[in-house]
């Protein structure tokens, strides 16, 4: 493993870092187009930036389409859905940052462990790019758990998913051009479905935080409230 | 010949779903295209297995698409739900509006995106079921919770809404955990074998001796977590029930028959790769996650105040029993199970749908006397709980059955004491319905004596199932077993 390499393995774990600390949405969208524009780089840093060869091309088209579209397309579609919802910040996180902070470090060391087990093998890309690829994915779990905005939840959707593209990348895995498309497809289409969500969710609620939406479940159930709003026209009760 | 048709099953509907859009001027329109989406996938279903009976194979491919039976028959049940929802749909639209109490709007915008998704989301369960790739089998699992997802959310509450948020946020993750597993299969091939051979199904069944067993286990855990999320096993069911219980009853039926199908089909697929010494590792995993639903499912349909739920319930029940009948290896009684539970469930859907319509209540404890009201309700209410439960002659009592003998005594001996509380749980509340109350808060029915066609449908898919269960009794009796 080159030390180009590495070096773009541990920008992708600070732009974690970043997204686990960070208040500012707008600070948030940016840090993920630049893990974007790193997991674009990775396929030519482990090839150690080799020339593209004849056969290969279609990797290297998919690559461009890959960064254009993590780096360029969803954080715009991301911004629009926060001017439209009107939210700045992360005001009240259910976990502070510098607990989150704390627990992704830990996360991250445990991946570590695990990881460098589980390859076993001489390759030490695969040892370097798992456990990235697992802290990436835990970090945009802890966004999604932790925090109540709806848009950072999609934010940290998009990690996860980074974090699964980093192990494909890393781990020089082929799966078909049709396929990584596809993959890309639904990726885009899912931002642009919960980008509209996150606009409905603030005009609804007139708020986007997530964890107040607790009409629906087992033990909340309150009876007077279940007889859905929906048929609000309807309820003529005794 | 074969594989063009496949091809154009595959395509239909979404060039049908892009037409409705199109066309969303028109209400017309907008219905036609729904119904050759309807008709032209049943045919071509029909077309398609017609084929492949007559081929006399277990399995047809080509490149990415290819028919085995077990998608063969989930394809055919998937189409006929299909049908019969859109038998049921614009009525039911209008229904809603009337409901709703805003009467049929002058725009078709709500109704062609709703339309419009329900065709693409029927072309990409297609897809789920025709592909034979890892890869494209995860691209169309994820576009059916795309394309669900809106259908969700017709309604346009906040609590249609809070529950698409949370359909779309779990079911993404989960399927998000599926991608990763299937990465990690990538991984075992590439490194059991040396090469990346690609995702396809006859690529990795060839060399499934050589897959690095430690890769494989980790990418059967996370396609079972991925997978099992969509198709409602607990402990990842969290999204099931409220989505079941808040979406439009056509969409519901949908959901339960069909979509939970389509992710088991994710589940079988990575079972069916398991080397070797893995078998058993897989097996028992699947068990464990089966007994697990079927718990969850009982303690929440014993204290469940919401039928729609209830039902909702029932279905991560009958998930768990599909995924213990494939741990067991029992294929065939688990595809009975899977036509049955899909027929009952969707004739339930429709019927509590109709309960939800003329009493605007989920609530089991609002809604009592359906017998004296509506008496033909109450029947098919009973007759669907019942046949839910596995009473003859329900399909499920068969395969029920089979698997209870075939699990061993313990096994068998706590799926057979679940599955009588489940029993005790649903014939409860359905015996609260259907009977009078004791007086209080009494909710007077509204009238919706024009609409009584509706009950036609729930009362075909009952009878529908009886023959089902009635034809697979004869036939295990006459070649002693299915």
């Amino acid at each position: 493993m080159n030390n180009s390499t590495a070096i773009v393995f541990a920008l992708i774990l600070l732009c974690d870092l970043l997204l686990v600390s960070s208040s500012r949405m707008m600070h948030c969208i940016r840090v993920t187009a630049v893990q974007g524009l790193l997991l674009g780089i990775i396929p030519f840093a482990v090839r150690g930036w080799a020339i593209p060869e004849i056969g290969s091309s279609g990797m290297y088209v998919m690559a461009f389409v890959n960064t254009f579209v993590k780096c360029a397309v969803l954080p715009a579609l991301l911004l629009l859905a926060m001017r439209r919802a009107n939210v700045k910040r992360e005001l009240e996180p259910m976990l502070g940052y510098a607990a989150s902070v704390l627990i992704f470090m830990l996360l991250t060391a445990s991946a570590f462990a695990i990881g460098g087990r589980l390859s076993g093998s001489s390759d030490e890309v695969a040892k370097m790019a798992t456990p990235v690829a697992v802290s990436t994915m835990f970090a945009g779990l802890l966004l999604i758990i932790s925090r109540k905005k709806a848009l950072t939840q999609v934010i940290g959707f998009l990690v996860f998913e980074n974090g699964i593209a980093v192990f494909g990348n890393g781990l020089m895995l082929e799966y078909g051009l049709l396929v990584e498309l596809g993959i890309l497809l639904d990726v885009f289409v899912l931002v642009f479905i919960m980008g509209i969500a996150v606009f409905h969710i603030s005009r609804e609620f007139s708020h986007i935080d997530s964890d107040r939406m607790h009409s629906l479940g087992d033990i909340h159930n309150d009876t007077t409230e279940a007889s859905a709003a929906i048929f609000s026209n309807h309820a003529e009760r005794g | 010949m074969f594989s063009l048709l496949l091809k154009i099953l595959l395509a239909a509907p979404f060039v049908f779903s892009v037409l409705i859009f199109i066309f969303r001027r028109s209400r017309k329109a907008i219905h036609l295209f729904f119904g050759a989406t309807a008709f032209s996938h049943l045919i071509l279903t029909v077309w398609v297995l017609l084929l492949f009976r007559s081929n006399g194979g277990d399995l047809y491919e080509c490149g990415l698409i290819g028919l085995d039976v077990m998608s063969a028959v989930i394809l055919a049940v998937t189409s006929i739900l299909f049908f019969v929802v859109f038998c049921m749909a614009p009525r039911w639209v209008d229904a809603a509006y009337e409901v709703e109490g805003t009467g049929r709007p002058k725009e078709f915008e709500r109704e062609s995106v709703f339309f419009g998704c329900m065709s693409a989301f029927l072309g990409s369960m297609t897809l789920v079921l025709l592909s034979r790739d890892f890869g494209l089998m995860w691209v169309a699992v994820e576009a059916t919770t795309l394309m669900s997802a809106p259908l969700i959310g017709f309604h346009r509450g906040t609590r249609s809404l809070e529950a698409m948020w949370k359909y779309l946020l779990i079911c993404s993750v989960g399927i998000g955990f599926a991608l990763f597993g299937t990465m990690l299969l990538a991984k075992a091939c590439q490194s059991g074998t040396g090469e990346s051979l690609g995702l396809s199904f006859a690529s990795l069944e060839a060399i499934k001796s050589f897959l690095d067993p430690v890769w494989f286990k980790a990418a059967f855990v996370f396609a079972l977590a991925g997978y099992g999320t969509k198709m409602g096993l607990a402990p990842f069911h969290t999204w099931l029930p409220d989505a079941h219980s808040e979406a439009p009853a056509i969409v519901s039926a949908l959901l339960s028959g069909a979509l939970l199908n389509c992710s088991f089909l994710g589940i079988y697929r990575f079972r069916s790769l398991a080397p070797a010494g893995m078998e058993r590792f897989c097996d028992i995993m699947l068990i464990a996650l089966g007994m697990c639903s079927l718990l969850t499912a009982v303690v929440f349909i014993i204290k469940q105040r919401d039928y729609k739920r209830m039902l909702a319930y029932s279905s991560v029940e009958h998930m768990g029993l599909v995924i213990i009948m494939l741990g067991l290896g029992m294929d065939t009684v688990l595809l009975l199970h899977i036509a049955g539970h899909s027929l009952i469930k969707m004739s339930l859907f429709f019927v509590a749908g109709e309960i939800l319509f003329v009493y605007g209540t989920r609530e089991v404890s609002a809604v009592h006397g359906i017998l004296s009201k509506r008496a033909l309700d109450a029947a098919l209410w009973a007759i669907g709980i019942l046949f839910i439960c596995g009473a003859p002659p329900s399909p499920l009592f068969l395969s029920e059955i089979l698997l209870i003998a075939n699990a061993g005594p313990y096994l068998g001996g706590a799926v057979l004491l679940l599955l009588f509380v489940v029993f005790a749980g649903m014939t409860n509340v359905m015996v609260k319905m259907i009977f009078p109350g004791d007086g209080t808060e009494q909710i007077e029915p509204r009238d919706f004596s024009g609409r009584s066609f509706l009950s036609s449908v729930p009362a075909s898919g009952f009878v529908f199932a009886a023959i089902l269960g009635v034809v697979a009794f004869i036939y295990m009796i006459s070649f002693g077993s299915l």
